[in-house]
């Protein structure tokens, strides 16, 4: 028994990181309706600039690369709405699929070139768990969940008590409507790409301090947000949320019950059921931020 | 010289993978980001059977059947959906079928990959077969071309072409637009599965790392840069992105700098991809239109 809590434990720690990265995904569809594929670049990017300013030239220690890798994330996020995304607003939907398709692909050749494809860790050593009521909890897990409810929380007062938040809802429910009424849409624009961005590199850096780094960690993540952003409805903030603890405990249960080979395989079922038969997410709520 | 007819037989066969995708892309409108898994079924069935033991001619006609009851199968529930949906589903697929050749060893031998995969026993194995395996493929990509510009000028490809523009008038007209998407699916995914039987014959060993999203997106390149619902288009594409991808082995390129070839080269497919959906999205032979 407690087997399976210990196993629903670690779905929840790693499902609420995936949250992370599927808030951000689900805002830019919710805003601007379309699939970003370079999300998941994000990801892998602020994974990897936390390396970078943990190397050798600047040597910084975990937590103060934390801050500018973020930052130089959120730049890359608002240079991706700058120059592809935004001259192409007009255009149709799969024209926009398309270059994000080609943007992951090159910014994951970038990322290939500068640090190789071999797996990379930040070599933090290994943590002592913590045991409680027979379960255990290493640091670094209670670190991500902590992290994942704090930034979550964030994001809720954000959307909620403030004016920005207003805006943000009344645009990803009518854009049009709210371009009338006066909402300044480059301002909501600049906020939806920031956060897609800090959220998206956040959970890289998290994932990366678990795990390890790979130039292709972007696009297996991006499947799990997809598949959470699914499960929510496109475009649902708190759907997204529940989503991606939903997968991250389908998929640690999962492993209970398959080869290890096909974890995931849980994540990439989950998106073709939800296709199949709920496209509007488990709670049919059409689009929207709410 | 045989290095020319090595690039020339790589031409011949990616030719008949991308005018195969342009069946689907460009003329019907339906953005198959998972196409590659076809172009795997086809050479996994082909190099399966002809090791062993069956004629490699009757392999490759099992592997097109394959291949096109898999995309009949897929494309069933998948065309239920729409635009990008339609693309996320297909990805997710080609994904999955990857997972299965990598992890049912039984099968597959899983990354080891299958090695010793037969020509035609009427061709000259090694080198000394390689000028009539290319006249096999060249014969084989002529019969494509006439076959795929025979369906698309005729009453059956403007009909197509009707769906790609607008359903409802499709639908007006009398027209299924089920049935043409599904046909046009089905003989896409039968000419990927040709050449991904040619492709395994011609290479000799497989493995599930072959399939990867990689493809989709350098086969996605050929048909966007040649130009979408033409027919010479994609050939075009092909002959451009095998030339320049072959002819960076020629560059002077000091010693010590290999590893950053194969990322710089992803990194301006990529590029490509972007600039092309910036600037020219019609390709560089754009579809005449009355």
């Amino acid at each position: 028994m407690s087997y399976y809590a210990q196993l629903l434990l670690n779905g929840i720690v790693a499902g609420s990181v995936y949250a992370l990265f599927a808030v951000g995904l689900t805002l830019v569809y919710g805003v601007f309706r379309f699939i970003n594929f370079a999300h998941g670049e994000l990801i892998a990017c602020g994974a990897y600039f936390v390396l970078f300013f943990m190397a050798a030239p600047l040597s910084l220690p975990l937590a103060g690369a934390v801050l500018p890798a973020l930052v130089l994330t959120v730049f890359v996020g608002l240079a991706q709405d700058r120059y592809v995304y935004k001259p192409l607003r007009h255009q149709s939907h799969i024209t926009l699929l398309i270059a994000s398709i080609g943007l992951s692909f090159f910014l994951r050749n970038a990322i290939q070139l500068v640090w190789g494809s071999d797996l990379q860790t930040y070599g933090i050593g290994l943590t002592r768990g913590v045991s409680f009521f027979g379960l255990s909890l290493t640091w670094i897990q209670m670190v991500m969940g902590g992290t994942a409810l704090f930034f979550l929380s964030f994001l809720y007062i954000l959307l909620t008590r403030t004016l920005l938040g207003k805006s943000l809802r009344a645009v990803s429910d009518n854009m049009a409507l709210a371009d009338i009424m006066g909402i300044d849409m480059k301002r909501v624009g600049r906020a939806v790409w920031l956060i897609a961005s800090a959220f998206a590199g956040t959970g890289g850096i998290l994932m990366a301090v678990d795990t390890n780094l790979e130039p292709m960690m972007g696009l297996t993540n991006l499947i799990k947000a997809f598949a959470a952003l699914l499960l929510g409805g496109a475009g649902n903030v708190w759907g997204a949320l529940i989503g991606g603890l939903i997968i991250g405990v389908a998929e640690n249960l999962g492993v209970a019950f398959f080869s290890p080979g096909y974890k995931d395989f849980v994540s990439f079922s989950i998106i073709i059921l939800m296709l199949l038969f709920r496209p509007r997410g488990i709670f049919s709520i059409a689009g929207g931020v709410r | 010289m045989d290095y020319a007819l090595h690039i020339l037989i790589l031409m011949s066969i990616y030719s008949i993978f991308a005018i195969s995708l342009n069946l689907e892309l460009g003329y019907t409108g339906l953005y198959n980001f998972g196409h590659v898994a076809f172009f795997g079924i086809g050479a996994y069935t082909s190099a399966l059977l002809s090791i062993s033991g069956y004629p490699v001619m009757m392999s490759m006609a099992f592997a097109m059947t394959a291949a096109g009851a898999a995309g009949a199968l897929l494309a069933v529930p998948a065309l239920r959906l729409t635009g990008d949906y339609f693309g996320v589903a297909t990805l997710v697929f080609a994904e999955m079928v990857r997972l299965f050749f990598l992890n049912e060893r039984w099968l597959t031998k899983g990354p080891m990959g299958l090695p010793g995969i037969p020509r035609p026993s009427w061709m000259n194995e090694g080198v000394a077969g390689m000028p009539i395996y290319l006249l096999f493929c060249l014969v084989l990509t002529s019969a494509v071309f006439l076959l795929v510009r025979r369906l698309t000028t005729s009453p059956f490809g403007r009909a197509l072409k009707v769906v790609r523009e607008d359903e409802y008038v499709a639908q007006a007209l009398g027209k299924s637009v089920f049935i043409l998407k599904i046909k046009s699916v089905a003989v896409g995914s039968v000419l990927a599965g040709l050449a991904g039987a040619l492709w395994a014959h011609y290479i000799s060993y497989i493995s599930p790392g072959d399939f990867t999203l990689n493809e989709t997106i350098l086969v996605l390149l050929c048909v966007v840069l040649g130009g979408r619902g033409t027919n010479w288009g994609p050939v075009l594409g092909v002959c451009m992105v095998v030339f320049f991808g072959e002819a960076v082995r020629f560059l002077p390129i000091p010693a010590g700098f290999g590893r950053f070839i194969a990322p710089l080269q992803g990194m301006a497919y990529g590029m490509v991809l972007v600039l092309m959906m910036l600037k020219r999205p019609e390709g560089l032979v754009p579809e005449y239109r009355r």
